[in-house]
């Protein structure tokens, strides 16, 4: 009878000791999980991207001026061209 | 007239004992459970088979020279077809729930509660006369906990050979009735308000994530837990395949060709371990008790610690997807999904059920490796 009361003590022990290095363990890969996250996560990788997508229709509001002058620039050169 | 009397007495009637009638008997039920019920039926066929194969008389199936016994002692034995059935597992598993909310690997620890009480529950059941469970014994019956089929296959093997056959049979049929003792534990444990919580709808995962990830878990492992790297590094190398991208050919192998041929020899060693003397015991019928006990009080635990979890996030996590924990994959996220749609018609927990489901897979093999390294 003794050993097992014995035996249900380890039981016991093991029982407390399992949980306790399972919470931990697992834990810690939370811990990794979120340090991972932080540096790889796809967030900042979107951001980018629609960051991107933004500049490109952006393009066409800066252009008006730059081909106002490049057109105004052939206009010139072209009549030169014709002059001679 | 002798050639006659020779004849009869090699033929199967005249050696059968009532173990063996029985036993075939058992493997004819799982048969009948895998072919009609559809129970687990990519192992309980095999098992069942291996079983009827193993009690014929005269047959030689499981003595030295017997296709069984060879199964038995080179693939059993020694764990490889248990890691190999990992190995494939692994491949199969997306961890991008996981990755996506860690906060689930919470919920697959907790789960793991079930392992460790059965482990004391199987040794007050030596109280009881006519048992007599070591603690080796009591650790390879409690991992039926765990739900993971390979997972307490390889500890049983190390731990409790004897004890195989039992085992494997309580661990794959509960996995089987994961959909009937899942959910009146989990409608006891919520109210209707908890279960039709929706949940926010989870992040985009990087592969470069994917990739570390598994990486991270092995490396964890060689620190903290050696004994537990032969079941995880398995595991992480099919899922680096998988994620890798640049192995798809083996990754293609590992999660169908791999995994079908080994389950076929596994299910019949496992079988071979399903003879009269070993499984016609007392000690057979606490071990299905204790596997249901220790299923129920896993589903519990990770219930109850999905509820704490929804109380400290102010509501947002619903408290079935704890339930998932007790890996199970992927019948026990299925039903956190099912439970959840009774609740609420437009709830659909499936992919948050996922997060803790894979990380009960991890949480059950490092229980295992915890049990090894103190019992071993």
């Amino acid at each position: 009878m003794t050993s097992v009361m014995q035996q249900m003590a380890d039981a016991l022990w093991i029982m407390v000791l399992g949980m306790v290095l399972v919470y931990l363990f697992l834990g810690m890969l939370i811990l990794g999980l979120k340090l991972l996250a932080s540096r790889f996560a796809p967030s900042a990788a979107p951001a980018a991207a629609t960051g991107r997508a933004k500049a490109v229709p952006t393009q066409p509001n800066l252009d008006p001026k730059l081909v106002a002058v490049i057109s105004a620039a052939i206009q010139q050169h072209r009549a030169r061209e014709g002059r001679s | 007239m002798d050639g006659l009397m020779a004849f009869w007495a090699e033929t199967g009637i005249a050696h059968f004992t009532y173990g063996q009638v029985l036993m075939m008997g058992v493997g004819l039920v799982l048969l009948y459970l895998a072919i009609a019920r559809g129970f687990e039926p990519l192992l309980l066929l095999p098992i069942g088979f291996g079983a009827v194969l193993a009690n014929i008389p005269n047959a030689g199936f499981t003595e030295e020279g017997g296709i069984l016994y060879y199964l038995y002692h080179v693939g059993l034995e020694t764990g490889i077809f248990p890691l190999l059935i990992f190995l494939g597992v692994g491949a199969l598993t997306d961890f991008g729930a996981l990755i996506a909310n860690p906060k689930t690997l919470l919920l697959g620890a907790a789960a793991q509660f079930g392992i460790f009480a059965t482990l004391f529950g199987a040794i007050a059941l030596n109280l009881v006369p006519g048992f007599e469970f070591s603690l080796q014994d009591a650790a390879a019956i409690a991992i039926i906990g765990g739900a993971d089929g390979p997972t307490a296959i390889f500890l049983a093997t190390k731990l409790a050979p004897e004890l195989l056959g039992a085992i494997a049979v309580a661990a794959y049929s509960y996995m089987a009735l994961v959909p009937i003792i899942q959910p009146p534990i989990m409608r006891a444990l919520t109210t209707k308000e908890e279960r039709a919580i929706k949940m926010e709808q989870l992040r985009d995962v990087s592969k470069k994530e994917k990739i570390f990830f598994p990486l991270m878990v092995l490396g964890l492992t060689i620190l903290f837990l050696p004994a537990a790297t032969p079941l995880v590094g398995m595991f992480c190398l099919g899922n680096l395949m998988r994620e890798s991208g640049v192995v798809d050919r083996l990754s293609n192998t590992a999660q169908n060709e791999l995994i079908n041929i080994v389950t076929i020899f596994l299910g019949l060693a496992v079988g071979s371990k399903l003879s009269a003397e070993q499984f016609l015991r007392l000690e057979t019928l606490g071990i299905l008790v204790l596997g249901a006990v220790a299923f129920s009080i896993g589903t519990a635990a990770g219930v109850l610690m999905a509820k704490l979890l929804c109380k400290l996030s102010g509501g947002k996590v619903n408290p079935l997807i704890g339930a998932a924990g007790v890996s199970a994959v992927p019948m026990a996220a299925r039903v956190a999904n099912k439970v959840g749609l009774e609740a609420n018609p437009n709830n659909y927990l499936l992919m948050h059920a996922m997060g803790p489901n894979v990380a009960g897979v991890l949480g059950s093999a490092v229980a295992a490796g915890i049990l090894l390294a103190v019992l071993g």
